[in-house]
């Protein structure tokens, strides 16, 4: 039996929802990468009292001048009464594994989580759970449960970050060509599709410009399913949860993403 | 003093000879499971001959087998390792981790870590190396001080991108490709969707500069930093381009070559010539700078020019032979030229100014123009010439 997860924006949020879902996602302040919403340590630890599976997200590329910070947090995270860690970068990992600290690991490297021997990889250096990408047809997905002993996450609802940078992309224009940016709710937009863009100081994320709806696929196989609430109204996700919970259909166009629509890499 | 390895992009056999004969150590190139899928990969039998030419100059070949598998890869990874491994290549370029188990479990490959992979800290370097990777391409976010603490913490080889194109995301962060033209750029096809022009809104209001928005980023170039580079004891120098032209590989291969031995066989009285940035703009025809490693990475470092660079139109020919007697130098057209145009013929070491004279076509006719792509012609040239020197516009007349 599937867990439903919800990546979340606040502690309210995580009230509301709480008879709906199974774990949450909460990304952590200054740590995490491709969200709007993080959460500082003090929030974490208050959110552990709703007794819910927490599932702490680090996914920030780590730069060397970060390792101190980020040895710092996972050394308080691994007090607290979290269930795991999602990861990106390496040295959550080294780290984890050089301090003996006592927390499971997500290997969460997005868009490279593509396959049943890394999935196993990572499983053999430490990692009992993978947070797959979103970019596999749900073929390939279900061979990679059946190829392997970790638990397993795929998203199934919400926006898809589909690029990371450095870069702060927005104000770059902004500033090159002395524009105001006033409301800071961005989107690009090429060929009939808008894709919101979000610019914070730690770079810069674009999101698909659908959100994946794929809540009445068959994933009764797989451990974690995601529901992202990132850039959703909080009633309306809400709602969604319900709707899957009671078995119904939810009010957003069904959208399934690459789950039957494989990608190529060849052209000629 | 060590001289770091000078490491350049070879798209096919071509590429890689005159890599070599302009000064590289090493070059790297790609088969299959590699990110250049559209690319003319080499065949195995190619890559054996590039491998034997290497060896005989005593320099090395590394093969890109940097993919991140789908679980079709998975099963065909292994006999295509040991195919490379027999070969005899001097390493492979990885960023997927299975495939270090691959290669670790079924050859004696040497491991080099791919700049996909994203090292940016010592710590995740640490752990690489307890992997048994031998050699980890950094991030190309990565500042000096990073690299310097990397070499200085962690026994590994480090290499660094020097020069060329950069990703506008975190190396293997980007699927725009995928999801605008369903091309998986983590497996090769990436189309380059950070070059395109959108339209930037806040909310509703439409954000229009004098150029359009786009990720696109400036080159990368550390001519200035290669001191500093070398200092650091950064083991290997790598230039980007597999699909770059038998030109820009020889400008720039060249140009670095002279910039590290210049600084490592004079170190006391080493100063940076800066007419090298003049040269190595020029070959690629866009603005290059030193990306993150001087900290700034801010607005000055995008390109707003759109798609609507101009194409370098300087080569003009290729040697293809010379002969002493007749002082005649076999010639391949690249680009359209005629009598009395000034221009230069350079090879690895030595370039030198010509007006030309003569042209005389494969009947030894007189001729005056050369127009046909390929057309070959022969040339009056004093001075010996080689095969793979090559020949560009000064001044057109």
């Amino acid at each position: 039996m599937s867990k439903t997860v919800a990546i979340i924006k606040n502690e309210n949020q995580a009230k509301e929802i709480i008879d709906l879902i199974d774990a949450y996602i909460l990304p952590l302040e200054n740590l995490s990468i491709n969200y709007h919403h993080t959460f500082s340590l003090k929030q974490i630890e208050k959110l552990t009292k709703l007794n819910k599976e927490i599932f702490v997200c680090v996914n920030k590329n780590i730069h060397n001048n970060e390792l101190n910070q980020l040895e710092k947090n996972l050394v308080e995270l691994s007090k607290l009464n979290i269930k795991g860690i999602i990861y990106y970068d390496i040295a959550v990992l080294n780290i984890i594994k050089k301090l003996n600290l006592n927390i499971n690991l997500v290997w969460a490297q997005e868009h490279l989580t593509t396959n049943y021997k890394t999935v196993n990889y990572w499983y053999k250096n430490g990692a009992n759970y993978a947070y797959l990408s979103s970019e596999l047809t749900k073929r390939e997905i279900d061979e990679i449960k059946n190829n392997t002993k970790a638990k397993l996450f795929v998203n199934i609802f919400g926006y898809i970050p589909m690029f990371t940078s450095r870069r702060n992309l927005v104000d770059n224009y902004i500033n090159t060509f002395n524009l105001i940016n006033q409301t800071k709710q961005n989107t690009i937009y090429k060929e009939g599709n808008s894709y919101p863009i979000n610019d914070t100081n730690i770079g810069t994320t674009v999101y698909s410009n659908y959100i994946l709806n794929a809540a009445e696929e068959d994933f009764s196989n797989i451990d974690y399913l995601v529901f992202n609430s990132d850039l959703i109204d909080e009633q309306e996700f809400k709602n969604v949860l319900k709707n899957y919970k009671n078995k119904e259909k939810n009010k957003f166009p069904k959208e399934t993403g690459f789950l039957y629509k494989e990608t190529i890499y060849k052209v000629k | 003093m060590k001289k770091p390895e000078l490491l350049a992009p070879a798209g096919d056999l071509e590429r890689l000879k005159i890599a070599l004969l302009y000064g590289a150590d090493a070059v790297y190139l790609g088969s299959s499971f590699n990110l250049r899928a559209n690319a003319d990969n080499f065949s195995l039998e190619e890559i054996k001959q590039g491998v034997e030419i290497a060896h005989s100059l005593n320099k090395k070949v590394y093969i890109t087998v940097n993919i991140a598998m789908h679980n079709k890869e998975v099963e065909k990874i292994k006999d295509y390792l040991i195919k490379l491994d027999k070969i005899n290549v001097d390493a492979i370029i990885v960023s997927d981790p299975a495939i270090i188990e691959i290669a670790k479990e079924n050859t004696n490959l040497s491991i080099h870590l791919s700049t996909q992979a994203s090292t940016l800290n010592k710590s995740a370097a640490e752990f690489w190396k307890n992997q048994g990777v031998e050699r980890i391409v950094l991030a190309r976010e990565c500042t000096k001080e990073d690299i310097k603490d990397i070499k200085e913490n962690v026994d590994i080889e480090l290499e660094v991108f020097i020069h060329g194109a950069m990703c506008a995301s975190y190396s293997g962060r980007c699927v725009l490709s995928n999801f605008l033209t369903n091309r998986d750029s983590n497996r090769g096809g990436c189309s380059q969707i950070c070059r395109w022009d959108f339209k930037l809104y806040d909310k509703d209001k439409l954000l229009a500069g004098d150029k359009p928005f786009t990720f696109c980023t400036k080159d990368l170039s550390l001519a200035r930093y290669i001191k500093d580079l070398t200092d650091i004891k950064v083991d290997s120098l790598k230039i980007e381009g597999r699909m770059r032209s038998i030109y820009y590989i020889a400008t720039i291969v060249k140009t670095y070559r002279k910039i590290i031995d210049e600084y490592c066989n004079n170190k006391e009285n080493y100063k940076y010539n800066l007419e090298y940035e003049e040269v190595l703009r020029k070959c690629a025809n866009r603005d290059s700078i030193p990306q993150f490693f001087d900290h700034k990475f801010g607005k000055d470092r995008q390109y707003y020019n759109g798609r609507v660079e101009v194409t370098n139109q300087d080569f003009i020919g290729l040697v293809l032979k010379y002969d002493e007697k007749t002082k005649l130098a076999k010639i391949e057209q690249r680009n359209h030229f005629k009598i009395n145009d000034k221009v230069q013929i350079f090879g690895p070491n030595e370039e030198f100014n010509l007006n030309l004279e003569e042209i005389y076509d494969e009947d030894m006719n007189k001729i005056e123009v050369v127009r046909h792509p390929k057309q070959i012609v022969y040339i009056k040239v004093p001075k010996p010439v080689e095969t793979g020197w090559m020949m560009k516009c000064v001044d057109k007349q």
